[in-house]
C-alpha cells in the first residue's frame, strides 16, 4: 500500500499536545509515521479540522437487546432505510439500526471506535457476530457483572481476589474488554420482581449490597491491572432525587490508578435529579459536577437526551418496566441466568413535556459545568437518550450559547425555573469538543497503548477530517455550519485506508474486536474450581466447555494481556 | 471415538449435553438425547449427489453443474422466492441475505409457518421473557399453552422446568406448579397439576377472562368460558398470583388458531399485566433447531426477523404479502430456492402445486417432499453433525455446534458462497 | 359426516421427518386420529382408510382411535397429507389455518397415497431413493 499524505490540516491532537495546528500527517501501513513514502496519496485537508478518529466510550450497537430493539419495531426499521449501493449494503432503521446502518452512519461522522455498552456473558457470541457485521469500527465490548451470582459470593466473602479471578476468567472467555455493573444488584433483584433502591440496600439471598459489589468490583479491577476501570451505570437510574444516590456513589471511589479513572460512571445524566415525584423533577446538575470536578479518580459520560422518538434498552430490567409503566408502550424484558437482566422499551422525548426539557437541560449542564473535559465525555448513551446521529447537534449546543438560548423558545417555559443552564455562559472551543469525543475516551478507556485516539507516529491512521475550518467560522455563532460539518466527515480514514468520503462509504470494511485476558497464577484460574464449576453443572443450562466465545468468532481480535497482581 | 458436551441440531432446546459416539463418518451412539435427537444423529440415508429433473425422470449431476444451474435460474428469475434457513447455521444464513439482497429477492424462514405471528404481536407489545435457566432456577409455576412438549422438545420439561431442580427451587417435581392449555388431552396435559381443556379457537376468550380476573374484575366472567369453568379460571389465576416467579411457554396451538396473533397479544398482555404482582416471564416453544437465529441474523442485516422483500432496494417487511405461502399462492414467485426446510411438506397443497410449476431448487441434506416438486436438489453436510456454525436457542443464547466427523458433503455455506460468488458476479 | 381438523407435532413425526419417502413416515403423517364414538357413528374401525375433503381438496387417510379428542374434533400430526386440505388463505398474516379446518369425513376403499405420489399430484415428478 502506498499510503496516504494528509496536507494542510488544522490538527487538534489533545493526547499528542496539539491544539490546533497546520500541518501535514503522514501515513504508511496503517500506522501515523514521521515520513510519508514518495508514492503516498496526497490528500488536500484545506485547513480542515482534522482529529484522531472518534471513539464513543458508551453506545448500544450490537448483541441480543439491541437486535431484540430492532426486531419488535418495524415502525424503527421504515423510519431509516437505504438502499443497497456500492459497496454500501441495505440498511434499515432510525434509532436502532441495522448493524450496516450503524457502521456506515458512525463512519461517516468519523467515528472509528465503539464500545458497546452492555454485553451479558452468556449471551457473548451473538454481540461478536454482530461486530463482526460492524465493520468500520473497531468494537469492545463492557461485560456485565452486576447480577452475577459467582461475583457476590466473593462479595458476600470479602474475597477481592476471588472477585478478581471470576472477572479474568469471564472476560477471557467471553472475550470482553472491561467490568460493567448495570443496577448492581438490582438486576438480580428484578429476578423477582423486585430493584434496589439505595446503595445500602440488600440484594435478596445474596445479602450483599450495591456499595460492596462496588467497591470490591473497583479493587479487582486494580488487581487485574485492566486497561479500563469498572465502567458504572448507578442504581435509581431514572428516579427523581437519585442525585444522592450518585454523590454517594461518586464518594465510595478510591483513587487507584496513575494513568486513568478508578470508576467510569455513564449516562450521569439520567442520575443527576432532584425533588422527589415527577412533579418537582429538577436538575442537580451542579451538585454532581461539582462532586466529579472534586473527586479527580471519576470520568463521566453525559447520556444527553435529545428531543424525538429513540428506543430505550438497558441490562436494568426493573427501569425499563418502570419506564414501561409510565409510558405504556410496548416493553420487553429478557433476565439472563445467573448474570443480568435487561429490558427494551420506546419513548418519545418532547419539548412540551418538561420533565423532558429537564433531562435535555440537565445533560449539557453536566458538560457545561464540569471544568475538566477530560472528565466529561460526550454520549447519549445511544440510543437512549438520542441516536448517535444527534452528535453533531450536541455539539453545537455546547459551542453555542445562542443556540441554547433559540432552543430555549421552543421549550416548556417553566423549564428555565428547574435548572440552571440558561444561566451558564460557558461555550466549548474546538479543542474541549476534540477531547470529549476522542482524546478522552481513548485515555479512561486505557487503549492508547494500543495506538488509539491520537495521531502521533506509532498511533493507529484512524483520522477524521471534517469540513469544517476553524479559522474561518465562529461556531458561537455559525452553529448550523459546526452541526452540518460534525455530521459528515470529508475524509474518515481508517487503519490507513479511506473508508468513507463526503457521506458515503467507498471500502468494504475489516474491523478488529480488542479484548482483555489478565494472566492469573494458577491458583486463581477459576476453570478448575470446584464452587466455580458446580455453577455449570447444576445452574447455568449450557455446558461449560460450550460457554466460551471461539477464536473463530473474532477473526481481527486483538488481545490486550495484563499481568495480574495475585 | 466419543465426543461429550454436543449440541443438538433437532428443535429449539438446543440441548448441549449429549455425548456421541462417532466410528469413521458415523455416529453409532447417542446418551442423554431424547427420541429426536437420537434419529437425527443415527439417521444415515442421505442422498448422495446432486440431483436434477429432466422431463420425468432424474438424473444425478455434478455439484459444479448443480450450483451453476442454480445460479442461473436465480439470475434468470424477476421475483425469486429464497426460503426456509431454520436447519442451516448462522454463517450460512448470513450469506442467504447477502444473495437475497443482490437479486432483489424475497427471503423468508420458517417463521412464517410457525411463530411468525408471534412476532407480529411482540411487533405489537413486546415480549417479556428471560433465557431457560432463570425458570429452572426460580420458576414456581410453568403454564404451557397450547404447546405439547412430551412430544414436540421432548426433554424441555427435564431440562428447563417440570422436572428441572434449580437454585431456588431445589426439588422441582414437587415445588414447582404444571398447568397445561390445550384444545385436547396429550401426554403433556396427564402429567400437569391443572389442565384447562379449551374449545378450538376459545384461547383468546380465556386469556380475556384471565386478564380481567387479575385486574380485580371477578364479576364479569360468566359461569363458563369457551368450554372452561369460571372455578377453574379463578383457581388458575390464583395460582399465577401466588407465585414467586412464573413462567409461560406457548406453542403453535396459537399462532395457527383463529385470531393467529391476537391470541399471542393477549397472551403477552396477561403476562404483563400479572408482573403488576409478581414475577412472569412468556416464551414461544421455537420448534425448528435454529429458527431463531435465522430470525437474529435477518434482523441485525435488514432489521426484520422474517418476509423480507427486496425488490425495490431497500428491505421491506409486510406480512400477508410478503410471507412466502402468501407469494406461491398468488403464483407470484418465478423461482424458489429452498435450504434447510420442507415447504413441500408443510404448506398447503395450493403452494406446493406453484413450487411444482416454477424452478425449484432445494439445498437439503435428505429426500423429503420438497424434493419431489425441485428442479434440482443439492445435497449438503448435516449442521450439527458434520458442519458446524452457530445456532441460538429458542431464548436467543447462541452456540456453536460441533462438527462430529468430517462427511464427503460440502456444508450450507460452502455451496451458498458459490452461487453467491457467481451471482455477484453477473450483477457486477 | 362434518368434522374438525386440528394438526401438530407428534414424537413419530419428528423422528422420521428427514426419511419422509419411508412407510413409518407414511403411517404416521396419513393416520387420522379420531374419538372411537364418531368412528362408530362412522362404521369405521381401526386402520379403515377415510375420504377426508375440506373446501380445497380431498384425501384419503387411515383412521385411528383417540379417546382424548372430543367428539367431533379430529388430529392428524403437520405434513404433506393434512396439508393437502388446508387452505392457503392467511387473513393477512401470512399463517394459513393449520389448526381450524373444517372436513367432511368418508369410509373410502381408495388406497392411502404416497408422499411421492401425492407430490405427483401437486405436479411434482416423484423421486425414489
Amino acid at each position: 500500500m502506498p499510503g496516504i499524505l494528509i496536507r494542510n490540516a488544522f490538527v487538534i491532537d489533545p493526547l499528542s499536545g496539539v491544539k490546533g495546528e497546520v500541518m501535514d500527517i503522514a501515513i504508511r501501513d496503517g500506522k501515523i509515521v514521521e515520513e510519508a513514502s514518495t508514492d503516498a496519496v496526497v490528500i488536500d485537508a484545506a485547513r480542515c479540522l482534522t482529529l484522531p478518529g472518534g471513539i464513543d466510550s458508551h453506545s448500544h450497537v450490537c448483541g441480543t437487546k439491541v437486535n431484540f430493539g430492532r426486531y419488535m419495531s418495524p415502525e424503527d426499521m421504515r423510519a431509516g432505510r437505504t438502499a443497497r449501493k456500492g459497496v454500501m449494503h441495505v440498511t434499515s432503521g432510525y434509532s436502532v439500526p441495522t448493524t450496516f446502518g450503524n457502521s456506515y452512519r458512525y463512519s461517516t461522522m468519523g467515528y472509528t471506535t465503539i464500545l458497546e455498552g452492555a454485553m451479558a456473558p452468556l449471551e457473548a457470541r451473538h454481540t461478536h457476530e454482530e461486530f463482526t457485521a460492524t465493520p468500520h469500527q473497531d468494537m469492545l465490548a463492557n461485560t456485565l457483572f452486576d447480577g452475577n451470582w459467582s461475583i457476590m459470593e466473593a462479595v458476600k466473602e470479602k474475597d477481592v481476589k476471588r472477585a478478581a479471578a471470576v472477572v479474568a476468567w469471564t472476560l477471557s472467555a467471553v472475550k470482553g474488554f472491561a467490568i460493567k455493573l448495570t443496577n448492581p444488584g438490582g438486576t438480580e433483584a428484578w429476578g423477582w420482581g423486585g430493584d434496589v433502591n439505595s446503595i445500602h440496600d440488600q440484594v435478596p439471598h445474596f445479602g450483599v449490597t450495591p456499595a460492596e459489589i462496588i467497591g470490591t468490583m473497583i479493587q479487582a479491577n486494580e488487581l487485574l491491572n485492566l486497561p479500563h476501570s469498572v465502567h458504572l451505570h448507578c442504581n435509581n437510574l431514572g428516579v427523581p432525587g437519585n442525585y444522592q444516590t450518585t454523590l454517594e456513589t461518586i464518594g465510595l471511589v478510591p483513587d487507584l490508578n496513575r494513568d486513568r479513572q478508578s470508576l467510569y460512571l455513564t449516562h450521569v445524566q439520567f442520575h443527576s435529579y432532584g425533588g422527589s415525584t415527577w412533579r418537582d423533577i429538577c436538575s442537580k446538575s451542579e451538585d454532581v459536577a461539582r462532586a466529579v470536578n472534586n473527586t479527580p479518580q471519576v470520568v463521566m459520560d453525559m447520556g444527553q437526551i435529545m428531543f424525538g422518538r429513540t428506543t430505550t434498552m438497558t441490562a436494568d430490567g426493573p427501569m425499563e418496566f418502570k419506564l414501561y409503566m409510565l409510558h405504556h408502550n410496548k416493553w420487553s424484558n429478557h433476565d439472563v441466568e445467573l448474570e443480568t437482566g435487561s429490558g427494551i422499551t420506546p419513548v418519545y422525548y418532547g419539548r412540551k413535556s418538561l420533565v423532558n426539557c429537564v433531562m435535555w437541560s440537565i445533560g449539557l449542564e453536566l458538560a457545561l459545568l464540569a471544568k475538566n473535559p477530560w472528565q466529561c465525555l460526550l454520549s447519549t448513551d445511544n440510543p437512549n437518550g438520542a441516536p448517535f446521529v444527534k452528535y453533531p447537534e450536541i455539539i453545537a449546543l455546547l459551542m453555542s450559547r445562542r443556540f441554547r438560548e433559540n432552543e430555549r423558545k421552543m421549550i416548556d417555559p417553566r423549564t428555565e425555573h428547574f435548572v440552571p443552564l440558561f444561566a451558564i455562559e460557558r461555550e466549548l472551543d474546538w479543542y474541549e469538543i476534540a477531547v470529549m469525543t476522542r482524546a478522552a475516551q481513548a485515555k479512561a478507556l486505557g487503549i492508547t497503548r494500543i495506538g488509539k485516539g491520537y495521531l502521533a507516529p506509532g498511533a493507529e491512521a484512524d483520522v477524521a477530517i471534517f469540513p469544517l475550518k476553524p479559522d474561518e467560522i465562529d461556531p458561537s455563532v455559525d452553529y448550523q455550519q459546526v452541526m452540518a460539518g460534525f455530521s459528515r466527515t470529508r475524509y474518515t480514514i481508517k487503519r490507513g485506508r479511506v473508508v468513507a468520503r463526503d457521506g458515503e462509504v467507498v471500502v468494504e470494511g475489516a474491523n478488529s474486536t480488542i479484548w482483555t485476558r489478565a494472566n492469573v497464577p494458577p491458583a486463581y484460574d477459576m476453570s478448575s474450581d470446584p464452587e466455580f464449576t458446580k455453577k455449570f453443572e447444576q445452574y447455568y443450562t449450557v455446558r461449560m466447555r460450550n460457554y466460551p466465545v471461539q477464536d473463530i468468532y473474532l477473526p481481527r481480535g486483538v488481545r490486550i494481556d495484563t499481568e495480574a497482581s495475585l | 471415538m466419543k465426543i461429550e458436551d454436543v449440541v443438538c441440531p433437532f428443535c429449539g432446546c438446543l440441548c448441549d449435553d449429549l455425548v456421541v459416539q462417532v466410528e469413521g463418518n458415523r455416529v453409532v451412539n447417542v446418551e442423554n438425547g431424547c427420541t429426536l435427537a437420537n434419529e437425527k444423529f443415527m439417521g444415515d440415508h442421505r442422498l448422495e449427489t446432486p440431483i436434477r429433473r429432466s422431463g420425468k425422470k432424474w438424473e444425478r449431476i455434478s455439484y459444479d453443474e448443480a450450483i451453476a444451474e442454480t445460479a442461473g435460474i436465480l439470475l434468470d428469475a424477476d421475483r425469486p422466492l429464497l426460503y426456509g434457513w431454520s436447519g442451516t447455521y448462522g454463517e450460512a444464513q448470513t450469506i442467504g441475505v447477502h444473495l437475497a439482497e443482490v437479486l432483489g429477492a424475497v427471503i423468508d424462514n420458517t417463521s412464517t409457518v410457525c411463530h411468525g405471528p408471534s412476532i407480529m404481536a411482540i411487533q405489537e407489545v413486546g415480549h417479556p421473557g428471560c433465557t431457560l435457566g432463570q425458570i429452572k432456577n426460580r420458576a414456581d409455576v410453568v403454564i404451557y399453552w397450547a404447546a405439547n412438549p412430551i412430544e414436540a422438545h421432548p426433554r424441555h420439561m427435564s431440562r428447563y422446568t417440570t422436572f428441572a431442580d434449580g437454585f431456588f427451587v431445589k426439588n422441582a417435581f414437587r415445588e414447582r406448579k404444571v398447568i397445561v392449555v390445550d384444545v385436547r388431552e396429550t401426554d403433556s396435559s396427564q402429567i400437569a397439576d391443572e389442565f384447562v381443556k379449551v374449545n378450538p379457537g376459545g384461547d383468546y376468550a380465556i386469556l380475556s377472562a384471565l386478564r380481567a380476573i387479575v385486574r380485580g374484575k371477578r364479576d364479569i366472567i360468566p359461569p363458563n368460558v369457551e368450554g372452561v369453568s369460571r372455578e377453574q379460571l379463578f383457581r388458575v389465576a390464583e395460582i399465577c398470583m401466588a407465585a414467586k416467579f412464573g413462567a409461560i411457554f406457548f406453542g403453535v396451538g396459537l399462532t395457527m388458531a383463529s385470531g393467529k396473533y391476537k391470541n399471542i397479544r393477549n397472551a403477552i398482555e396477561l403476562t404483563e399485566e400479572l408482573n403488576r404482582h409478581t414475577k412472569f416471564t412468556i416464551s414461544p416453544m421455537r420448534g425448528h433447531w435454529n429458527v431463531y437465529g435465522s430470525n437474529e441474523v435477518f434482523t441485525w442485516i435488514t432489521g426484520y426477523p422474517y418476509a423480507v422483500d427486496f425488490a425495490r432496494g431497500i428491505a421491506f417487511y409486510n406480512p400477508g404479502e410478503t410471507t412466502s405461502v402468501d407469494i406461491l399462492r398468488r403464483g407470484e414467485c418465478d423461482a424458489c430456492l429452498v435450504v434447510a426446510s420442507d415447504p413441500g411438506a408443510h404448506f398447503p397443497r395450493a403452494c406446493a402445486e406453484h413450487l411444482a410449476r416454477i424452478p425449484t431448487i432445494q439445498i437439503d441434506p435428505h429426500v423429503n417432499a420438497t424434493t419431489h416438486l425441485s428442479q434440482i436438489q443439492i445435497p449438503v453436510a448435516v449442521t450439527g453433525i458434520d458442519a458446524e456454525g452457530t445456532a441460538y436457542r429458542m431464548d436467543g443464547v447462541p452456540l456453536r455446534t460441533r462438527k462430529l466427523f468430517q462427511g464427503s458433503h460440502p456444508d450450507d455455506l460452502e455451496v451458498l458462497e458459490k452461487i453467491y460468488a457467481i451471482v455477484r458476479e453477473a450483477k457486477g | 359426516m362434518k368434522f374438525f381438523l386440528n394438526t401438530g407435532r407428534t414424537i413419530k413425526q419428528g423422528s422420521f421427518v428427514e426419511r419422509k419417502n419411508s412407510p413409518a413416515y407414511l403411517e404416521e403423517a396419513s393416520t387420522l386420529r379420531m374419538n372411537p364414538v364418531d368412528m362408530m357413528d362412522l362404521m369405521v374401525e381401526d386402520g379403515d382408510h377415510v375420504s377426508v375433503r375440506s373446501g380445497v381438496g380431498e384425501v384419503v387417510m387411515r383412521v385411528r382411535p383417540n379417546p382424548g379428542l372430543a367428539r367431533g374434533r379430529t388430529f392428524v400430526c403437520l405434513g404433506p397429507y393434512a396439508n393437502h386440505i388446508v387452505s392457503p388463505e392467511t387473513h393477512g398474516t401470512g399463517m394459513p389455518d393449520f389448526k381450524a379446518t373444517m372436513v367432511i369425513i368418508e369410509p373410502t376403499g381408495n388406497p392411502v397415497s404416497s408422499v411421492a405420489a401425492l407430490m405427483g399430484s401437486c405436479g411434482g415428478v416423484p423421486y425414489e431413493d
